[in-house]
This record gives structure tokens, C-alpha cells and sequence, in this order.
């Protein structure tokens, strides 16, 4: 389509929008650089005069951490950013993999029950808090508490209805015939869907695993009631910035918000061509 | 042995008694089909007769219900689609999107291990053939409804399989671009000694290309037959019907014994011809009528005594229809192009019924009695 000039009605609400995304990141990126003297400022500072790192040497160095007093946290963030990558990373990439079997088998050979799909889903019809405790019971049953297998497992667990049901809709969208053409041209079914299914669908599997990613990264319930000392993600420290002494430590949660941004805005920058739909255009005639 | 094998390999295609059902949706009963090699094979028949799942069975894209399938004297109803050794182009083409022409119709030249120069000499050579050259580094998605139709085709005969599957691959083509390609399709069977099985809905693309035609409806074979065969002597008033424009005329008709025989059809008295006096004897007999449209004369209204109104004129250049309203019944009529008059709406004009080339079918099956 060709770029148009937009008209100025829809140039005010998209720039209301903007600023009402946008806000927030700016708030939060300027009270990471405030020095602790800003962090509570009546009235509020918008732009730090004196910009400062010393939120994030904070967040990193234990000793640091101390200065503000004994709270609610005492290690440094460097455990829960590994635990936050370890989590995160196996858990989006167990969820898409089996995911996109669901929903090629799904898509494909999903004639043994019209429900199933909706069965899936069932599992995310509930608040996530009224499965928390029974998980928490069951877990603890077979030691799965406080490990980053017993995160990961119910990680996969909750993200699988939204992998399995964004990947099937992608799937759907391939037309079989080219799957069918394929097999004619000599391959077997299940080469037929690597070479061509999954290929078709690349688009597909980039933005599911970036959505899949956004929910494990951000996940704090859970990561909260399964863990205590052995496992932490950033959610989990971020909520531990609280000390009897300095009360919230605003600027040291703004600076772990910063970091915990960072890889999904690489991530989104890195796959923002393969996002594009319309993948099958041309291969079959309407 | 020695003569059976020899009379086993002539066929490429024998079909035993296939079948498919959809849940409770019988969708293709029981068909008996025996293909010859190099010859070219058309499944007629309305839209959900049953000719897309027949192919479909023939790959190994479906799975039968019951019956057997033989390709090349191989018993392959349990194999699967990339053991059966055929091509197929599908109705809505599949290319694969995300490849350039050239890699679409390489692809099953790569899949079997082809390796250039030998693939590239290959793939240049049908690209030749089809006029296709100057596409072949762009994708489908560039390229014009005729090119992608082309494409496929390239994708397809590429290799040399047992037997060759086409379903309606001339739809939803422009009816010149069809008519070049229908020819090209033809000259490439006919030169390359192809073995052909093709569906189509349209009778004058069997006509045009079949060795012989299998008429299908609601998944059953009505008849099976060369085209011209089918058209002289449908075997029921459905193939009838269905094969030839305008469509048949159908009226009931009564066969009366007696001074030579006389039939009672549409307003007019007729001179049973031999045929009849043959078969029915001296027992009266009625039955229904099946008169093509071009065995009917229109003449001005003295020069017979049935006569009736012009209700409908449809001309199709050199020929054209005339609907005529005669007492009750209404008959379509084939104008040719040295037609003695040229009736107008509301014209009363007069009919005559060619009876030697009359068709009898039962009054109550519709099978075709002789």
C-alpha cells in the first residue's frame, strides 16, 4: 500500500496513543538514572539534572545493596536475571517446539474431537491464582519446589494453550495442497511438513515466541510461590526492593525494569521483518 | 503367464470397486476404472461429484474406504503419496510460495536427488516448452493467473511418473488463455505418450481431449465411454442432460403399436422408426423422450402442423437457441447458421421432430432402454 499522508484526526489519537504507551518507558528509564534524592521529589523531577548509574551498580553489587539497610532483599540481581534468562529461554523454546506439534497435529489430523482445541485452553479459563496453590501442594509433593525444572515445567504449562492456538491459526492459514504437492513431488508427510509447513510459517513462529517469551519473562505469581531461596527471576527481585529503613527503592526497581526491557527490544528489533503476513500469497488461485 | 503380464503392464491405472466415505457421506461408490498407458482419461461431473476425492484416492492424499488401487500392475492402496509414483496438478495450483518459478518446478527433480548440470538442463527445457523462460527467477506472487498455471504444468511434467493427475487444471482461466493451453496439453500427451487422468466439469474439455470419458454424479459412474459415445448414447437422462449445450429436451413420450408405429411426443405424432418398432413390438409403451436440441427444425408456422410460440432467443454468434412453447411443454431448439428463418420473440412458428435420432429412456429409472 502506499504511504499516505494521514488526515489530522488520526494523526491526534495515534499521537495519544503514542504518548500514553510511551509514557510509562519514560518515566521509568529517567528514575533509573535519578540519583536516591530524586527518586520521591515533590514535585516530580521529569529529567534528572544529575543522571547517575548508581542504581544500576546497585542492582549488581551486594554490598551496595546493604547501604539502604536489611529488607526485604539482600542479594544482588545478578542470580535473578540468570534465573529470569534460564527460565525464560527453555521454557519459551520447550512451549513453542511442542506447541507447533499440537497445532500441525491439530491443524492437520484434528478430526479425533472438535473440542480438543478448547479443552486446551480450558487450562487458562481460570485466574492464575486459583491454580497456584494446588500446583504448590502437588509440587511440593514431588519436589519440584524451589527448582528452576519445577518454573520451567509449569511455565510450559500455562504458555502451551497460547503457543498451541497461535501457531495453529498460522498453520491453518497454509493451504494443505502445498503440503499434499509436496509429498507428490516425492517427499514423506513428515518431511513435507519440515520443508515446507514450517518454513511458510517462519513469520508465525517468531512473533509466537516473542509473545510466549513476554508472558515467561514478565511471569511473577508463580516464580513468587515456587520459589524460595534457590530460584529467584527478576519479577520476584523486583518486588524485594523494599527496605525498613528507605522504604521502595524506586530508582534500583526502575533500573532492574531497564534491564529486564532490554532483550525483548533487541528481540522484537531482530524479528520485526519476519513479522509480516500474507507469507502464501500466490500459491494457489482464488 | 508370459501374456497376462504382458496385458497387465498395458494399464497404467486399475481401480477395483474404490470407495470413500465422509462420516456418513458416501462420497465416491464403488468405482471400476481401468486406464490404458499413454492414454488420456477424463472424470466428468458436476461440483461434489466425487472426481477431486477420486484423484485424491489415486495419490494417496485419501485413504479408501474399501477397494484396490494398481498403478503400473503395483498394488499401491497402502502406500503412500511419495511411493505411488504419480504427478498432480492440483485445482488451486499449490505452488510453493516462498520459491522462485525455476526451484517450483525443480522441486521434484531435487526431492528425487537430481543434481545439476542435469537438473538445471531439465527444468530450462520444460520452462521451453511451456514459453516460460522469462519467469523463472520470480515468484508465484509476480506472476499472471496463465503463468502460474504454467508453472505448475512445468512442475508437474518434469519428471516422467507413471501417471499423470489432473484436477480442473484449466478452471478459472481465461477461455483463450484455456484453449492454448488445453491444446499444449494435448500436443505434450500425445508426443510424450503420457498417461493421463484428468477432471473436469466442463464436456466440451472432454470432448476436445479424451480417449475416454467417465461420467460421474453424486459418486457413482452413470457411464463410462468415449466422448462421442457419451453424447450419441447417453446411457441415462442424467449423463444426458449433463452432456451437450443447450441442454436435452426430456418430455414424456407414448409408443403406440399400429400402422407402423406412431409416437405421441410434445404436440406432434411421429413415425416410429425402426428401432422402436423393433424393441416395443406391439405393446404400447410410454417412455420419455430425449431430443437434442439441434434434431429439431424450426420452419414458419404453415409448413407444419405443431405449432408454437417463440418465449426465449439466445444467439451464440454463428448459432443460437430458440425456446419454443409448444402446448404445455417447452422445447429448445439449435439454430445453426443456414437455419431456414429467423424467428423472433412471440413468432409462432412450427416444429419438427427428427424421430430416427430420438432417445428412449425408462418413464420411471431414466437408463437408457436402447
Amino acid at each position: 500500500m502506499p504511504a499516505r499522508p494521514l488526515g489530522v484526526p488520526l494523526a491526534l489519537v495515534l499521537a495519544t496513543a503514542l504518548v500514553l504507551t510511551l509514557f510509562p518507558i519514560f518515566w521509568i528509564v529517567m528514575t533509573a538514572i535519578k540519583p536516591p534524592t530524586d527518586w520521591n521529589a515533590v514535585p516530580a523531577i521529569w529529567v534528572p539534572a544529575e543522571p547517575t548509574l548508581v542504581n544500576f551498580k546497585t542492582l549488581f553489587d551486594a554490598e551496595a545493596i546493604r547501604e539502604y539497610g536489611v529488607g526485604g532483599v539482600s542479594q544482588s540481581a545478578t542470580a535473578a536475571v540468570g534465573g529470569s534468562i534460564l527460565a525464560s529461554v527453555v521454557a519459551t523454546a520447550l512451549s513453542v517446539l511442542i506447541g507447533l506439534l499440537a497445532a500441525i497435529g491439530l491443524s492437520r489430523y484434528g478430526n479425533a474431537g472438535r473440542a480438543t482445541p478448547l479443552v486446551i485452553l480450558s487450562a487458562r479459563m481460570f485466574p492464575p491464582a486459583a491454580i497456584a496453590v494446588p500446583f504448590v501442594i502437588i509440587f511440593s509433593a514431588i519436589n519440584l519446589i524451589d527448582t528452576y525444572v519445577g518454573l520451567i515445567a509449569i511455565y510450559v504449562a500455562i504458555t502451551l494453550p497460547f503457543s498451541t492456538w497461535m501457531l495453529k491459526s498460522f498453520v491453518d492459514d497454509v493451504p494443505r495442497e502445498i503440503e499434499e504437492a509436496e509429498m507428490i513431488d516425492g517427499r514423506s508427510r513428515l518431511m513435507a511438513h519440515l520443508t515446507v509447513t514450517i518454513p511458510l510459517i517462519r513469520g508465525g513462529l517468531f512473533s509466537t515466541t516473542l509473545f510466549i517469551f513476554i508472558l515467561n519473562w514478565s511471569e511473577f505469581l508463580f516464580a513468587l510461590v515456587l520459589s524460595y531461596s534457590s530460584i529467584n527471576t527478576i519479577p520476584v527481585q523486583l518486588a524485594k526492593y523494599v527496605t525498613a529503613m528507605a522504604g521502595t527503592l524506586y530508582g534500583v526497581q526502575a533500573a532492574l525494569a531497564v534491564v529486564a526491557m532490554v532483550p525483548l527490544v533487541v528481540f522484537g528489533f531482530l524479528i520485526q521483518k519476519h513479522l509480516a503476513r500474507g507469507m502464501t500469497f500466490g500459491a494457489i488461485k482464488r | 503367464m508370459g501374456v497376462a503380464a504382458t496385458m497387465e503392464r498395458r494399464d497404467v491405472l486399475e481401480l477395483d470397486k474404490l470407495s470413500k466415505s465422509f462420516g456418513s457421506l458416501l462420497a465416491l461408490d464403488s468405482l471400476d476404472l481401468v486406464v490404458p498407458v499413454g492414454s488420456l482419461t477424463v472424470i466428468l461431473g458436476p461440483a461434489g461429484a466425487g472426481k477431486t476425492t477420486s484423484l485424491r484416492l489415486i495419490a494417496g492424499l485419501e485413504t479408501p474406504t474399501s477397494g484396490s488401487i494398481r498403478i503400473a500392475g503395483r498394488d499401491v492402496t497402502d502406500l503412500p503419496t511419495n511411493k505411488r509414483d504419480v504427478a498432480m496438478i492440483f485445482d488451486n495450483l499449490a505452488l510453493y510460495p516462498n520459491k522462485t518459478g525455476f526451484e517450483n518446478i525443480a522441486n521434484p527433480l531435487r526431492v528425487a536427488g537430481v543434481r545439476d548440470p542435469d537438473l538445471s538442463e531439465r527444468v530450462n527445457r520444460m520452462a521451453g516448452l511451456l514459453q516460460i523462460g522469462h519467469i523463472l527467477d520470480r515468484e508465484p506472487r509476480t506472476m499472471s493467473g496463465g503463468e502460474r498455471q504454467r508453472v505448475a504444468f512445468g512442475r508437474a511434467f518434469v519428471r516422467e511418473p507413471a501417471l499423470f493427475l489432473l484436477d480442473e487444471p484449466l478452471s478459472s482461466l481465461d477461455a483463450m488463455l484455456r484453449l492454448e493451453l488445453r491444446a499444449e496439453l494435448k500436443r505434450l500427451q500425445r508426443e510424450r505418450g503420457y498417461s493421463l487422468v484428468m477432471a473436469t466439469p466442463d464436456f466440451t474439455e472432454a470432448l476436445a481431449l479424451a480417449d475416454e470419458v467417465i461420467f460421474l454424479c453424486e459418486g457413482r459412474v452413470h457411464q463410462g465411454a468415449p466422448p462421442q459415445v457419451l453424447y450419441d448414447k447417453p446411457a441415462d437422462i442424467r449423463t444426458a442432460r449433463f452432456v451437450g449445450t443447450p441442454e436435452i429436451n426430456i418430455c414424456p413420450a407414448d409408443y403406440e403399436p399400429g400402422e407402423g408405429g406412431r409416437i405421441r411426443c410434445a404436440g406432434a405424432v411421429l413415425a416410429a422408426p425402426p428401432m422402436f418398432l423393433k424393441e416395443f413390438e406391439d405393446k404400447a409403451t410410454r417412455f420419455q423422450a430425449g431430443i437434442r436440441p439441434e434434431d429439431i427444425i424450426v420452419r414458419g408456422p404453415e409448413a407444419g402442423n405443431v405449432v408454437g410460440k417463440v418465449i426465449d432467443l439466445e444467439p451464440h454468434g454463428l448459432k443460437s437457441t430458440v425456446v419454443v412453447e409448444v402446448g404445455d411443454r417447452v422445447l429448445r431448439v439449435s439454430l445453426g447458421a443456414n437455419a431456414s428463418v429467423a424467428p423472433k420473440m412471440d413468432d409462432a412458428v412450427s416444429v419438427e421432430i427428427a424421430s430416427e435420432r430420438l432417445h428412449a429412456f425408462d418413464y420411471e429409472t431414466g437408463i437408457r432402454m436402447f
